[in-house]
């Protein structure tokens, strides 16, 4: 996750660097360690770097985590040989190294030879069957051929071990409700919940999965954490607040006739969606004839 | 009240400033010479994955009320049953430490290296320094210090004449082997000073046992109040969107 801070500062070092103001290797630091992604910048700007002979010697030891920086990045812009020079370099520098490897396999992937990928990850995985980013590989490279039963089995095999991993909790969260597998996925987001707990969008997810699910003892438990997603935003999500307006107009459905809880939620309801009122007053005012037709609508059927 | 003992000039550069040189030197020997006969073990995937479960029980611990009660009980089932629960261990599958150390010759061969690197050269040193410097006054220490620092300073001359503040050559060696940390720290960089101090601090921790924190992990789980906190967000996000609109 990036904060709002650094995001700033990463925003302004991009800026500086893209108008020639210096900073680089800064930037790229920075990149790689808030673990995003803007390949295309980190190529460009750290092929410069690495095209100049003394500028890379100023980096000492520190010349090969930029190789390998650059060659991730160019694997993603589709830029081969770069990354094949890339490797090479480091190749040479580490010839036994598994890291390396890594990246040769990440390289056959890029390249769509699955199989030869696979073998190279294989034969990675004998050396060392505990490195999770070879794991993560081979899932991911599983879901990029469109195999998602054998992804999903992938994911289940690695947090039967890795139980921890909150990212591979979301991924196979994600997985499972493009699968509309969604009491799976209601399983995995309730999981990210506990890892994170303040964390607003596994509530925000945790919700959706459960109003899709139905019913009303799921649309109910759907809007409280709805509500704990507008807590969390200080109600500035719109999802969350559509979700609570359309779960109450589920329950009223549903409950029709045997309203006896109807008085104590229609007031988070009306609220909602007052304050969607206000919000695309002033971020959308073009939209808010859309959402009064909506919010009408929805009252009526 | 003692007269001031003259040391010779000849005591400072023949025993004091190579007695200080050698032992930064076999520091930094030793290491080279540890580095090179390090293995890099690799984990076991039993142990790592009760650290793991461990993680995931203490989350559970921590956010239980974030989650329904009916996840909350399926989780705790599924964590602490007696039959194949995650958190329980089976009674008398819990090797203790020791037992596992001799049953997997690798750690014992680690424990072994890692011995031999501080063992033998402190053995060593100590021979040759007994051999050469002994009995020496090597130094004075500019303060005066009560008669409990003899011990500590007067290793090796047996004079209850001689002012405390006066350091023997073998004491000159022990103050050395304990206090050059900050000098290697300098030398070979921040996290590569270890010396015989913080590696014995190691060793006596070595007897972490792993399914003693699943079995502690278990039972505070096991008395853990589920109490949903949820309701409660429902009347907190109006109050916020009461606050929004206004």
């Amino acid at each position: 996750m990036v904060g709002a801070s650094e995001e700033v500062e990463l925003n302004r070092l991009e800026n500086q660097v893209d108008n020639g103001g210096g900073g680089v290797w800064e930037y790229l630091c920075l990149v790689r360690k808030l673990k995003v992604r803007r390949s295309d910048k980190v190529l460009k700007h750290g092929l410069s770097i690495l095209n100049d002979s003394k500028k890379r010697s100023k980096l000492g030891g520190e010349e090969w985590t930029l190789y390998e920086q650059v060659a991730v990045a160019a694997i993603d812009c589709q830029c081969l040989d770069v990354a094949k020079d890339c490797i090479k370099a480091l190749q040479k520098q580490f010839p036994e190294s598994r890291r390396v490897g890594r990246l040769e396999g990440m390289l056959l992937e890029a390249k769509g030879l699955w199989a030869d990928a696979e073998k190279a990850y294989s034969s990675l995985l004998e050396d060392n069957p505990l490195d999770q980013v070879i794991h993560k590989r081979k899932i991911s490279m599983a879901k990029a051929q469109g195999n998602v039963s054998a992804a999903i089995e992938g994911l289940n095999k690695y947090l039967d071990i890795y139980m921890a991993d909150h990212d591979a909790w979301r991924e196979l969260a994600e997985i499972y409700v493009s699968l509309q597998l969604y009491r799976q996925a209601a399983f995995c987001y309730e999981e990210l919940i506990l890892s994170q707990p303040t964390v607003p969008l596994h509530h925000l997810a945790y919700a959706d999965v459960l109003y899709t699910l139905g019913g009303v003892e799921n649309l109910q438990i759907a809007k409280k954490y709805y509500a704990a997603t507008i807590d969390l935003t200080g109600g500035k999500n719109t999802r969350a607040l559509y979700g609570i307006c359309l779960c109450t107009i589920a329950l009223g459905q549903l409950t029709k006739g045997r309203n006896k809880e109807d008085k104590e939620s229609s007031e988070l309801h009306s609220l909602a969606a007052t304050a969607l009122g206000k919000d695309y007053k002033y971020r959308a005012p073009d939209k808010v004839s859309l959402l009064t037709a909506t919010l009408g609508n929805l009252k009526l059927s | 009240m003692a007269e001031d003992l003259v040391l010779d000039t000849a005591i400072r550069d023949w025993v004091l400033i190579p007695l200080s040189v050698v032992m930064v030197l076999i520091g930094i020997l030793r290491y080279f010479v540890s580095k090179l006969m390090r293995s890099s073990q690799t984990p076991d995937a039993k142990i790592v994955k009760e650290g793991q479960i461990v993680v995931r029980a203490r989350n559970l611990r921590a956010a239980a009320n974030f989650i329904p009660a009916k996840s909350f009980r399926s989780r705790r089932a599924y964590y602490s049953n007696e039959e194949n629960g995650l958190l329980h261990v089976p009674k008398g599958q819990a090797q203790n430490p020791q037992a596992q150390m001799f049953s997997d010759p690798n750690m014992a061969m680690d424990m072994m290296k890692k011995n031999l690197s501080m063992i033998i050269p402190q053995t060593l040193t100590f021979a040759w320094v007994n051999f050469f410097f002994s009995g020496f006054v090597a130094a004075k220490i500019p303060f005066p210090l009560t008669q409990r620092f003899r011990s500590m300073l007067q290793n090796g001359i047996d004079l209850s004449s001689v002012d405390v503040s006066y350091v023997s050559s073998r004491s000159w060696y022990f103050l050395n082997l304990f206090g050059l940390r900050g000098l290697f720290s300098l030398i070979l960089g921040e996290e590569n000073a270890t010396d015989d101090t913080q590696r014995m601090m190691q060793m006596s921790g070595f007897g972490m046992d792993p399914s003693k924190s699943l079995g502690a992990e278990k039972d505070s789980l096991d008395i853990l109040q589920h109490e949903w906190a949820l309701p409660k967000f429902e009347q907190r996000a109006e109050a916020v969107l009461r606050k929004l609109i206004k």
